[in-house]
């Protein structure tokens, strides 16, 4: 019995030395430089899919970092770094500048003029106002137009009862989503829902499960629900750019597969990383890409979704007061 | 003259009869102490953050204590609530991370009288424990939350310091979790992936002494003053677990300071209180 016990004690205080804490790097440049690399080589979760050679750039910046660089150089350089992931999810947070990768959509035509939206062939000055959604009739009333700028403005199913009753006699609905940089996946699947006629599986979400850059979990269906009590049975037109990024990418991937609608304008932006946050030892906070989602056909989102009609905003058409885009949008409602 | 003998015997006969219904009677005290505290805490939960927060907190305490019947003195029933209130900093000072715990326990300890004025209690705690933590500059995972399970050894021990006017009573009370059930999602699992798209693998786990260890104690002392009893102590909470390949972290320590006394309950159809117990019900 006593030998028992003691096997049983030296179990009780060997066994949780699996409880040892994981290190934790100083809190010098050199430090926080290792402890930045090595939250990306862990818990990003596109280095496989985007072919990135972590390890190569772990190697060119370390010998660019040293304890002496001045705070603000050190940033540029962290930020630098992060810039090789070429991702709009992945931003360093100081107290005095965020990083920023946004070759996604500078890179490219801005498809939009918010001056031609606002004036009077489109919203106009009277336009309407239901939380988020700014709305209004346009061509001789026969369309509704909903411009929606940020997924991180709600709206209730009431508003969108009051937005659907006012356009009851329109043809068709744009809901125009360009320079909509994202916000809530509960707004996103909120207003993907309206369109449905039944629940269908529009995506995929997978997590990592390791510190391997491939260790994911299984895919695990995300579902676009029809919604019980309000649905538009009309057709719809979802107008994109390269600014259409985060949720409005996971907004537009949902409509992909809405039985009456036509995505209009320039590729989305991307942005298909659920981000996640986490910090360095110095106070400065890292946002990255953490579980990847993917379309219905398990391809990845994370490069934007092609457009069914692609289109672009012609100076011509913007001299004389037309957004290009929507007008080609109130032709195929009309159609 | 004859008037004082038979009041004497009116009085004498009077608190015999009370005596005898004292002696035929027992009616189980419960002893009910309240407790309020200032914390420091300290948390790791790295699916919120890789670093340690340190902070204050307050703290709340309350302990009912009770025999399971008048017969039996020594078996006790224990029911404990704690909820603390905290806000902790990383290192830097650049975030805060809010911190709200409760924790609910059911006791029963066995009591040992080895000498006189020291007494021994051994049992075990189920307890129910609660932690929410948030940290608002984050994104997608702003909030991880503690929601555990425990069955507990404890053990308290009671020791009467008689002075010349009171009675001091020293008490250290110690518990420890062996065996039960905790939450802790993966590390990259979203809140939205578990709770919106009911994806909940791998995040519920067996616990015991392999991935949980902690520590309960509470050092006290216990004052009679003229009216009421005050109690003065330091606590100290102290719990690492793993799980998901994480390691969790959770230590307070704690001035307390509170009152205990004894209560009486009457209620129901057989538990009546007697005559001369007055209730504002009547």
């Amino acid at each position: 019995m006593k030998k028992y016990t003691i096997i049983f004690l030296f179990a009780v205080i060997l066994l949780p030395s699996c409880m040892d804490d994981p290190p934790v790097l100083p809190d010098t440049n050199k430090g926080n430089f290792e402890a930045l690399w090595k939250i990306i080589d862990t818990k990003y979760c596109y280095l496989d899919y985007k072919h990135i050679n972590w390890d190569s750039i772990h190697t060119i910046y370390e010998q660019r970092v040293t304890d002496s660089t001045e705070v603000f150089a050190f940033f540029d350089l962290m930020g630098s770094m992060l810039g090789e992931l070429k991702d709009g999810h992945v931003n360093l947070y100081s107290s005095f500048d965020h990083s920023r990768y946004w070759k996604w959509y500078t890179d490219y035509p801005a498809n939009f003029n918010s001056s031609l939206i606002y004036s009077n062939k489109y919203l106009g000055g009277n336009y309407r106002i239901a939380s988020g959604l700014r709305y209004a009739k346009i061509d001789n009333d026969s369309i509704g137009y909903i411009y929606y700028g940020s997924f991180s403005n709600g709206f209730s199913d009431t508003n969108m009862r009051y937005v659907m009753t006012y356009f009851k006699e329109c043809k068709g609905l744009i809901i125009d989503v360009r320079d909509n940089g994202g916000g809530m996946l509960d707004y996103s699947e909120q207003l993907a829902s309206y369109f449905f006629k039944e629940d269908a599986i529009t995506g995929y979400i997978r997590h990592k499960t390791g510190t391997g850059h491939s260790d994911f979990s299984d895919p695990v269906e995300i579902k676009t629900p029809a919604h019980k009590t309000l649905q538009w049975q009309r057709p719809v037109a979802i107008l994109t750019n390269r600014m259409s990024f985060s949720a409005t990418n996971d907004f537009v991937n949902r409509m992909k597969m809405a039985p009456n609608a036509t995505i209009v304008g320039d590729k989305t932006g991307g942005g298909g990383g659920l981000p996640f946050s986490s910090e360095l030892s110095n106070g400065w906070m890292i946002r990255f890409s953490a579980s990847p989602m993917f379309d219905s056909n398990m391809q990845s989102t994370e490069w934007g979704i092609e457009p069914d009609v692609k289109d672009s905003l012609t100076k011509s058409d913007e001299a004389k007061g037309y957004d290009t885009i929507i007008e080609r949008a109130i032709n195929i409602l009309k159609k | 003259m004859k008037k004082n003998i038979f009041l004497s015997i009116f009085f004498l006969i009077n608190s015999l009869l009370y005596a005898q219904t004292n002696d035929e009677q027992k009616y189980l005290l419960t002893s009910k102490t309240n407790t309020f505290g200032l914390s420091i805490i300290n948390l790791t939960d790295p699916y919120i953050s890789p670093l340690s927060y340190s902070g204050i907190g307050i703290r709340y305490d309350n302990e009912n204590r009770q025999f399971l019947s008048p017969q039996n003195t020594k078996i006790s029933i224990q029911i404990k609530l704690n909820i603390v209130g905290g806000l902790a900093l990383n290192p830097a000072i650049t975030s805060s991370m809010t911190y709200l715990g409760m924790n609910y326990g059911w006791g029963l300890h066995y009591h040992f009288r080895p000498i006189t004025g020291l007494q021994l209690m051994a049992g075990g705690l189920w307890d129910v424990d609660f932690g929410f933590k948030y940290i608002a500059r984050n994104v997608n995972n702003p909030v991880n939350i503690d929601l555990a399970t425990n069955l507990n050894l404890s053990g308290v021990a009671v020791y009467d310091i008689p002075l010349r006017k009171r009675v001091l009573q020293l008490q250290l009370a110690v518990q420890s979790p062996i065996l039960g059930c905790m939450f802790v999602p993966r590390e990259g699992a979203s809140y939205y992936e578990m709770f919106e798209l009911w994806n909940l693998s791998d995040a519920v786990h067996l616990s015991s002494l392999f991935n949980k260890r902690g520590i309960n104690g509470i050092f006290s002392l216990d004052v009679p003053f003229n009216r009421s009893v005050w109690r003065f102590g330091l606590s100290y909470q102290g719990l690492k677990y793993t799980a998901n390949n994480m390691v969790f972290k959770r230590n307070e320590l704690s001035l307390l300071i509170g009152t205990t006394f004894d209560v009486a309950t009457f209620g129901g159809r057989k538990n009546h209180a007697p005559g001369n117990f007055i209730s504002t019900k009547e």
